[in-house]
């Protein structure tokens, strides 16, 4: 595969709304999962998520806010800060020649919910005009797309928490085939909503808290919310106009369990095909990979199949590849994780330091891998894996290293 | 300028956030308010509660000027 170089993050999330201040929160131990105060939470098993305090709209119109469902905002915010970055203008490029490729899980459902509330409460005339555009799955990659007059090939991609990973992949593939010179991609989620909690709390694998990966006593995950997006470009014409070459993309495969409608395969066969997949379009080997960015979803079989199925592609070596999941400190975002977790990756190339799972106690016998917990550990990181993982059995992996 | 008039625009500013100035008779609703056609639904159900009147679909539409929404407005009210 075609090396892509990642020439801007942005990012909002609960430990902060921009890159810096989010690495200086998610290395400082503190934690970001907190009581849900949107609602009356009590009545659900779990009551606690990571929640972004405050988001900046002052620069969007109250006429198109009031249109838009958080999810949506979320992902307009995270592209400003991504093509700010970037430093890039699109009202100056072709808008045929740069994509949007968005993925979330859930679609707008706090706009959803109190709609559909009045609906039947109210008729159809208590319902907002913009419910119907508001609340789907490619809101905000239409969002987006009109804010910024973009044009050229675009998708949604929604394939639960793999989609921000899998919009990636595949838009780092379009660029890679110069049928783009700009792709944006990531993912946004704003699950922190009663109908949207209860949906993950009836799955069965919500935790009460601590959310704690690959800890014996682990028992699900916690929700949290926010958007990432990164600008992707051809490495050669990246050189060309002097951008700032945070990291290269360098290979993307994804495969299905066909298993279990919620759970993976227990043995993790198809995320062994999508991690060998993966290494084999970076032509990469097994011995080059010096950190993995895991899924992290912290259930039993969750953690146990990603473990075996590390194990099965990098041999004993497997037990020496330093793996995090730091999205334990601020939440699973859900469609929007697989961007985040690319962010954090980038981020400790860049620092030469892996951010740690949290809240990690117990060792479980089975999840036998180097873990990074509770702490940050020094270490060079030249090439990493990421691994993103959706219900019903998506495996998606990308492969990412350090710009030279 | 008469009350029905005033109401219409003082909806129009408050309902799209735009410039007492902009709502002028001759604004055509789509290419000088840049109204979509839900936002349309919004004025409809709006103006229904505003002046307590039935419109039925299609009578207000974003190829309208301004001008033309108060005449349809007034006229439901004299009727």
């Amino acid at each position: 595969m075609k090396k892509i170089a990642i020439t801007g993050m942005g990012i909002i999330a609960p430990p902060g709304t921009d890159k810096v201040g989010f690495w200086q929160n998610l290395v400082s131990g503190k934690s970001f999962i907190s009581p849900i105060t949107r609602f009356d939470a009590a009545a659900y098993p779990s009551q606690i998520a990571g929640q972004i305090a405050e988001v900046d709209t002052s620069y969007l119109s109250p006429r198109l806010l009031k249109k838009m469902d958080r999810f949506s905002v979320l992902a307009l915010v995270a592209t400003e800060k991504a093509l700010q970055d970037a430093g890039v203008d699109l009202s100056q490029e072709d808008p045929y020649a740069t994509g949007i490729f968005l993925g979330n899980a859930l679609g707008g459902w706090l706009y959803a919910e109190t709609e559909l509330r009045d609906l039947y409460v109210e008729g159809r005339a208590g319902v907002s005009p913009y419910m119907a555009s508001a609340w789907f799955p490619a809101a905000p990659q239409g969002q987006v797309s009109i804010h910024y007059g973009i044009k050229g090939h675009s998708k949604t991609v929604i394939s639960d928490k793999a989609s921000a990973l899998m919009a990636i992949g595949h838009a780092a593939n379009i660029v890679g085939k110069r049928k783009l010179k700009f792709a944006l991609a990531g993912g946004t989620e704003a699950p922190v909503t009663p109908y949207a909690l209860l949906c993950c709390s009836t799955e069965g694998s919500l935790s009460r808290g601590p959310y704690r990966p690959f800890d014996k006593e682990r028992d699900g995950f916690v929700v949290g919310e926010g958007a990432a997006v990164i600008v992707l470009e051809d490495a050669e014409l990246a050189r060309q106009r002097g951008a700032t070459i945070h990291g290269l993309i360098t290979g993307f495969a994804t495969s299905c369990d066909g298993a279990h409608r919620i759970m993976p395969d227990p043995e993790g066969k198809g995320l062994i095909k999508a991690i060998s997949a993966a290494l084999a379009r970076a032509d990469y080997k097994t011995d080059e990979i010096d950190y993995i960015s895991a899924d992290g979803i912290a259930t039993q079989v969750g953690d146990i199949s990603e473990a075996k199925a590390i194990k099965n592609v990098f041999g004993p070596r497997g037990r020496k590849i330093p793996v995090s999941a730091p999205k334990s400190t601020f939440g699973h975002l859900l469609g929007a994780a697989g961007a985040v977790d690319l962010v954090i990756t980038v981020l400790a190339m860049q620092q030469g330091s892996i951010p740690p799972t949290t809240n990690y106690q117990t060792p479980d016998a089975e999840c036998d891998l180097d873990y990074v917990v509770n702490g940050c550990r020094e270490h060079e990181i030249k090439k990493a894996l990421i691994i993103s993982r959706g219900r019903g059995g998506v495996n998606t992996v990308l492969t990412v290293e350090r710009s030279q | 300028m008469d009350k029905v008039s005033e109401k219409v625009r003082e909806l129009f500013v408050k309902s799209f956030h735009l410039e007492p100035d902009e709502v002028t008779d001759e604004a055509d609703l789509q290419r000088d308010l840049e109204m979509d056609s839900t936002e349309v639904v919004e004025l409809v159900v709006a103006l229904e509660q505003e002046f307590e009147i039935k419109i039925t679909d299609g009578e207000i539409t974003n190829r309208q000027k301004f001008g033309d929404v108060v005449q349809t407005i007034r006229s439901k009210l004299v009727s």
